[in-house]
């Protein structure tokens, strides 16, 4: 078994996720870690030898090992490492919601100190791609940022959504570093330097990833799934009740390969093959854990493992001896084997006592309604299953039906459906009421985004006064453009927006790519082109019109950007396009945002003034204290008291000023959102290159304020004409 | 002084039921004993170990399940002779497996306890006691409550047969003869009843009794009344006790207690110079410990303790170490021992596999002819349903005997599902459908691999009444679920107990009309929790109960015709009234209900609430405090100079969170029950008074309870 060969309990609280370990002067290994109240903590055990005492870094009253930073903001990211390569040492960073800090310990300087309108939620330290001098990379609001020592902007992208996670991994295997994003949206994308090369679909936001050696890494949800890719493939995944706070790469048992090491938030750590999955380690804490990371913190050269709990109790492993033969658990593995094997038999054998009894019973007697409670059906009971699209009634909304039915006189007791995504947890039940029971059961179905859900269906099948049903399991995939009904062309209707390009593929190609992605009725048959498909979204009645011509041009129109990039992305890997270049046209959609953009500029005069005004304000209070004490020492109680009434009014202002400067700030960022997203909606109306051209070209319009040209190349897909 | 044991498992037979798994006495020169089980299948095997190998000395054709099985012998004998009791039936073994006795007892229902003494035999169906002296009838009980267990006080060291009844009313019944000599009431329902060291202690007149709600203890069953030695309290919440041995495994010459639990912990007590209990070890297994002994079985010279589980493994926990100190090569033994033990599964596996693959395409071929029919397999789910006192909850723990792939949950009453620790299923929460269905509850438990004991908690409302069903769905082909029901009842916080205090302010309901003793009591039973399904002999009845969550009680007298409910909370009456009411008309009987309310009691109740009351809310307070106090501290350096209130937070931070985390929602719990208190009062009067509802929620907010009082009585 192995054993922690330190523990340390440190008198502070840890948040979660927030602990980085840095040798920060350049030799002794210390645990930074973001605490209660806006302070970031420093352990440094080698404390005697060495003084960080200065003016910034306050000693602990509680602990004499511990030096505080007050950063006096909610910490909101925290790691350390090189950024200056000349300097020798590491450094701190500290991302709070509006800014990020990059703090030399050693010297006790800051690095740079830079806004991050953005906000950060999430931060990395490395090389990324052919950039030379290392980054950190900050995540934000659908926005990354990558800042050199100076404090220079020298890498700046968009993505869809607000980023929970970043990691840097050589994805591709060229030897540079790929960027990895995982965001609100559920998506990883993979940035190579600013160009994304790949995407994967997730099932919730992705709240952790880290890189495990190769094209190989890790990724934990916020619905507690954890599990690792390699590459765009997933190798495995496991779903727990608790959350997975940090994940992190290590060799815990010495055979070369690093392990997925998981810290839960019901303070269990367990170390997980990265091939399999299965559990080679676990310890648990008392609360959950706030961080996992890796340091040579006895400094003896050897590499621990450091798990710390919310409660400030520090662990480190060191990875087990050649002795320990990769068995780190207390239990034997053949005891395990055996074990295993034994149960495998049993239910082998009761598999096999199954089918003697169901013989038993074919031949006793012949099926009625009496034998139903022991859960007798006919052997030829079939369950049948179709997805369709009711337009809905007063009484309920649209909606994609799900019927399913038997296929005799037995009814279906209950119906389970496990999918991901579509409904408020992992499963949806459908129970009906006992005077409700039937042979056929339909079940609305309306899933938020559009994405290809696999349904998994466990469906109940006996008599009205079973206790044992049969369970028939079955797996049904929804279209990803379920959420449209075929209607019929109306001119009149068709929206105003439409994007324009052209493929090089046959119509029946086009048609095939139609029937997988939507749920059309059987009998329509679609054969040469021109053509035109019309739908109706049933979440918002919207129109949607894909017409072909016969050069192979299409053009999709409607109103929902969204969709629109959902549609070309959904064809672009049906044909396997690489490059797509596409005119679009969404006037309505780019109105809003020229308003946006507006009000962007308002926002940020109004932060100005604000700014300026509480700095006007603060002065008069540094002078009416100094009026209202020495108005004091003077006994002039009468004006000391006025001044002090003034004090209070100014002060109240103060106050409501800081009110105002929120709701500002709260307005601004959204609205900067709204714009980041527009620059990835814009993206992902195309393509491989031309794609990356309209995200750069966007963000240079935005940058000279030049929105005409931001408009043009949204429609064109290209700055110059 | 540490204990470690090291875990083997042996070998698995089928499901089992408690007390079905014993050692035989070690014979001739060896020292290492057999291990002889009965399970569900009607197998009854006897097996000894050698080199860690099972090998069979004799095994039984499967038949009825095996409710019990002990040993007996003549007196002051060693007790190698089997019984074992299934269905009506008492059969007895010898240790080389011929069966000497096959006593078919007439009783009507199936054996649920079985206890050997000499020549006389101790048997219980669910109510009914008998006594058997060389299978000649002797004595009979019908007992007022199910019965778990029985045990007859060693009959060497006393002078009479003393039969003691552990019954689910939470109490121990000492009979003489066919009479009851007293009732001891006890913590709990009382599952296992064992003599203390195995001998009755040196009085020969100490019992050690187990309780469904995990307590243990030890009363002195003496010939005028008992005497409570110890009580160990379950403070960890663990499972309800299942069985309980006396060896020494500690090798101290002292007896340890060694008690198995349904939630498959498994633990050692010793005793220490004042005959307390101490605990010396345990180690949780992942389904219920059905049986367990004490002995030497997997190697001579090691004691050990053998266990046998509900999915019908038998494991020891033994003393031997298992990494030898001796040479290198006897590690490789040993290692061979286990590799041969392998290979051996695993070629056994392949011939199953092949076998089954085959059943499969039998089975699959079969679908397609249409006279066919298919039989759902059975399998046998271990469900337990219980309220727990401390937290005012349900729980309801489910096992099967392989994995179980996933649990749906219904519940056509509004209940609240608890998350439990203890499980690692994923739950899902579907949106419930209240219209067309009834469904106030749909939820889904899906199950990690090997899980085979599931545990919910259940937090209901008194006065909603309905049905909670349980969909399991085991991970075994062909795929099957079956269904489980438990009734939620309207009184669902009640409890029964055996005394209450006479001088409290009574609310009365009562009921006339023409009804029968079954009939009324037929009505109890679906309105109050712990009441027997049977009608207790006689005309007249009374039980009484007790509100866990407000300790307001009720007392329930019936007979032919006539019941009459006391308590001295008006909720309670409102809510029997109105279930009785609507009870009657459903099967159209003419009931005259009558009741007479006591406004004190209202006030009454409403001061039983306020100490709890005042308590939830200043722990709320105190909570919400910490993280600033803790602040405050971290800025300051030191707590020195908050009021010595703060301080006291501070320094008990940690309890006050616990105590918190451990009662979610009392306070609106509470908050609730005081809500139905004023709704009620003033129903009873004929006025509505709903719109004034949120004024009191007002009040309650800054609670203060003259003020509450003065609501209550103004309004």
């Amino acid at each position: 078994m192995l054993l922690p060969v330190f523990t340390l309990k440190l008198r502070h609280k840890i948040s979660p996720r927030m602990v980085a370990v840095g040798r920060y002067d350049g030799t002794h290994t210390c645990l930074a870690a973001a605490t209660q109240a806006g302070k970031v903590f420093i352990h440094n055990p080698y404390a005697r030898r060495q003084h960080l005492n200065t003016p910034r870094l306050l000693q602990s009253p509680l602990d004499a090992d511990v030096s505080l930073l007050n950063i006096n903001q909610p910490v909101s990211c925290l790691t350390a490492g090189v950024l200056n390569p000349e300097l020798g040492h590491d450094c701190l960073l500290v991302g709070t919601q509006t800014n990020l800090l990059a703090y030399d310990v050693y010297n006790n300087s800051d690095l740079f100190y830079r806004e991050v309108i953005d906000g950060a939620n999430a931060i990395v330290l490395g090389t990324l791609g052919d950039i030379p001098s290392p980054l950190a990379i900050v995540g934000g609001n659908c926005a990354l940022q990558g800042f050199d020592y100076e404090g220079n902007d020298l890498f700046w992208t968009v993505t869809g959504d607000n980023v929970h996670s970043l990691a840097l991994c050589d994805f591709d295997g060229d030897g540079k570093k790929e960027l990895l994003v995982g965001s609100e949206d559920f998506d990883i994308r993979v940035f190579k330097e600013d160009e994304i090369v790949a995407e994967m679909a997730e099932t919730e936001t992705i709240t952790s990833l880290c890189p495990m050696y190769g094209s190989r890494f890790g990724y934990a949800l916020s619905n507690g799934t954890v599990g690792v890719y390699d590459k765009t493939a997933r190798y495995w995944r496991i779903k727990s009740k608790n959350h997975a706070v940090s994940i992190h790469a290590f060799d815990l048992n010495s055979d070369g390969v690093r392990e997925l090491i998981t810290g839960w938030s019901n303070g269990k750590v367990d170390a997980r093959s990265d091939r399999t999955g299965e559990v080679i380690f676990k310890d648990n804490f008392s609360s959950a854990i706030a961080g996992v990371v890796e340091g040579d913190y006895r400094m003896d050269g050897h590499v621990q493992l450091i798990c710390c709990s919310v409660d400030g109790e520090v662990r480190g492993y060191l990875p087990g001896g050649a002795e320990m033969k990769g068995n780190l658990m207390d239990t034997s593995v053949e005891q395990d084997l055996i074990r295993e094997l034994s149960q495998k038999k049993q239910n082998l054998l009761l598999e096999l006592r199954n089918y003697e009894e169901n013989s038993k019973a074919e031949s006793s007697s012949p099926v009625n309604e009496s034998d139903g409670q022991r859960g007798i059906i006919p052997a030829n009971t079939k369950l049948q299953t179709a997805l369709s699209v009711n337009l809905g009634s007063d009484s309920q909304a649209a909606h994609v039906e799900l019927r399913i039915s038997t296929s005799n006189d037995t009814i279906i007791r209950a119906v389970l459906i496990f999918a991901e995504g579509i409904f408020t947890g992992e499963s949806h039940v459908v129970h009906p009421s006992i005077q409700n029971l039937s042979s056929c059961i339909r079940i609305p179905i309306t899933p938020p985004k559009d994405v290809p859900v696999d349904l998994h269906m466990k469906t109940f099948v006996g008599y009205r006064n079973s206790t044992q049903f049969h369970v028939f399991e079955l797996t049904r995939q929804l279209p990803r453009f379920a959420m449209y009904a075929l209607s019929n062309p109306d001119p009149t209707k068709e929206p105003l927006s439409f994007v324009n390009f052209t493929v090089n593929e046959r119509v029946q190609r086009v048609v095939m790519w139609l029937n997988q992605n939507f749920l059309l009725p059987e009998d329509s048959e679609i054969q040469n082109a021109p053509f035109q498909v019309c739908f109706t979204s049933l979440r918002n009645a919207g129109h949607l019109c894909i017409k072909i011509k016969p050069s192979g041009e299409i053009t999709v129109s409607t109103d929902d950007i969204d969709l629109a990039g959902d549609i070309i992305q959904s064809m672009a890997s049906f044909f396997a396009i690489e490059d797509l270049q596409v005119e679009a046209d969404f006037p309505v959609y780019f109105e809003e945002l020229r308003k946006i953009l507006v009000k962007v500029d308002e926002y940020h005069s109004v932060h100005q003034k604000l700014s300026a005004d509480m700095a006007d304000h603060s002065n008069l209070i540094r002078s009416l204290l100094v009026r209202a004490e020495d108005a004091r020492l003077m006994r002039d109680m009468k004006t000391m008291k006025k001044r002090y009434v003034e004090l209070y009014d100014l002060n109240k202002d103060l106050l409501n000023g800081y009110k105002i400067r929120c709701n500002n700030h709260t307005e601004l960022l959204s609205n900067l959102k709204a714009v980041n997203q527009a620059i990835q909606r814009a993206g992902r109306l195309r393509v491989g290159k031309p794609k990356n051209q309209v995200v750069n070209a966007c963000r240079d319009a935005i940058r000279s304020n030049n929105l005409n040209m931001l408009f043009r190349i949204m429609r064109v897909g290209t700055a110059s004409s | 002084m540490e204990l470690t044991l090291n875990r083997s498992d042996y070998l698995q037979v089928g499901v089992t039921s408690q007390k079905t798994m014993k050692l035989l006495p070690a014979s001739g020169r060896r020292a290492t004993q057999k291990v002889v089980v009965g399970d569900q299948d009607g197998v009854l095997a006897c097996f000894g170990i050698k080199k860690g190998e099972a090998v069979p000395v004799f095994k039984t054709l499967p038949g009825l399940k095996i409710a019990r099985l002990e040993l007996g012998g003549a007196l002051n004998a060693p007790q190698e002779k089997i019984f074992v009791a299934t269905g009506s039936e008492i059969r007895g073994f010898t240790k080389r497996g011929k069966q000497f006795l096959s006593f078919e007892t007439n009783l009507t229902e199936s054996i649920k306890a079985m206890y050997v003494s000499g020549s006389d035999l101790f048997l219980c169906a669910s109510y009914i006691y008998n006594h058997y002296c060389d299978c000649k009838d002797q004595h009979y009980y019908l007992s007022g409550d199910k019965i778990n267990d029985v045990i007859c006080l060693p009959v060497e060291k006393l002078p009479c047969i003393i039969p003691i009844l552990a019954c689910q009313d939470r109490v121990l019944r000492v009979l003489q003869g066919s009479d009851m000599m007293y009732e001891v009431e006890v913590p709990g329902p009382p599952t296992v009843l064992a003599l203390h060291n195995g001998n009755g202690g040196e009085s020969g007149e100490d019992l050690l009794f187990g309780t469904s709600d995990g307590k243990l203890g030890i009363i002195q069953i003496t010939t005028s009344n008992p005497v409570h030695k110890w009580e160990l309290r379950n403070e960890k919440k663990r499972g309800g006790v299942l069985c309980v041995d006396y060896f020494d495994i500690v090798g101290d010459g002292v007896k340890d207690l060694l008690v198995g639990r349904d939630d498959g912990v498994v633990e050692v007590y010793g005793f220490d110079a004042a005959n307390e209990p101490v605990l010396r070890f345990d180690q949780a297994l992942s389904e219920s410990v059905t049986s367990i002994q004490g002995g030497c079985v997997g190697k001579d010279g090691y004691d050990e303790i053998v266990l046998t589980t509900y999915s019908g493994w038998i494991t020891g926990l033994t003393t031997e170490p298992v990494h030898k100190e001796s040479g290198p090569g006897e590690e490789l033994k040993i290692n061979q021992e286990m590799q041969n033990k392998i290979a051996s599964l695993r070629s056994d596996l392949e011939h199953l596999q092949l076998k089954v693959i085959q059943e499969r395409e039998r089975y699959q071929q079969s679908s397609q002819s249409s006279p066919a029919i298919s039989a759902a397999p059975s399998f046998s789910v271990n469900d337990k349903f219980t309220f727990d006192k401390d937290d005012a909850s349900y729980s309801l723990i489910l096992e099967v005997q392989t994995a179980i792939d996933n649990v749906m949950v219904q519940s056509d009453v509004p209940v609240d599902l608890l998350d439990v620790d203890k499980n690692s299923a994923v739950v899902s929460f579907s949106n419930s459908d209240l219209e067309a269905n009834e469904n106030f509850l749909l939820a889904t438990y899906r199950c990690q691999a090997n899980t085979t004991r599931l545990e919910l908690k259940i937090r209901s409302i008194e006065g909603q009444y309905g049905t909670l069903q349980a969909y399991v769905t085991p991970r075994i082909q062909p795929k099957t679920c079956q269904v489980r029901q438990y009734q939620i009842k309207p009184l669902s916080l009640h409890q029964r107990t055996h005394f209450i205090d006479h001088d409290r302010p009574m609310n009365t309901l009562t009921l006339t009309g023409q009804f029968s003793f079954a009939e009324v009591h037929s009505w109890v039973v679906f309105c109050l929790p712990e009441v027997p399904e049977k009608a207790p002999a006689g005309e007249c009845v009374t039980f009484y109960f007790q509100n866990t969550f407000l300790d307001t009680q009720l007392e329930s007298t019936y007979r032919k015709g006539e019941g009459i409910f006391k308590s001295d909370n008006i909720s309670t009456i409102s809510i029997l009234k109105d279930v009785l009411s609507k009870e009657a008309t459903k099967r159209k009987i003419n009931l005259n209900i009558a009741y007479e309310i006591n406004e004190v009691s209202v006030n009454h109740t409403l001061k039983l609430i306020h100490p709890k009351l005042e308590y939830q809310l200043l722990l709320a307070k105190k909570v919400q405090l910490i993280d600033a106090l803790k602040e405050l501290q971290l800025h300051e350096g030191n707590a020195d100079f908050l009021i010595p209130e703060y301080r006291c937070i501070l320094e008990e931070a940690d309890r006050l969170q616990e105590e918190y985390k451990r009662q979610p929602a009392h306070l609106e719990r509470l908050y609730g029950m005081i809500t139905d208190l004023f709704i009620d009062k003033f129903k009873f009067k004929g006025t509505n008074v709903k719109t004034r509802v949120p004024l009191l929620l007002e009040i309650l907010d800054s609670y203060d309870h003259n003020a509450l009082v003065a609501f209550f009585d103004a309004a």
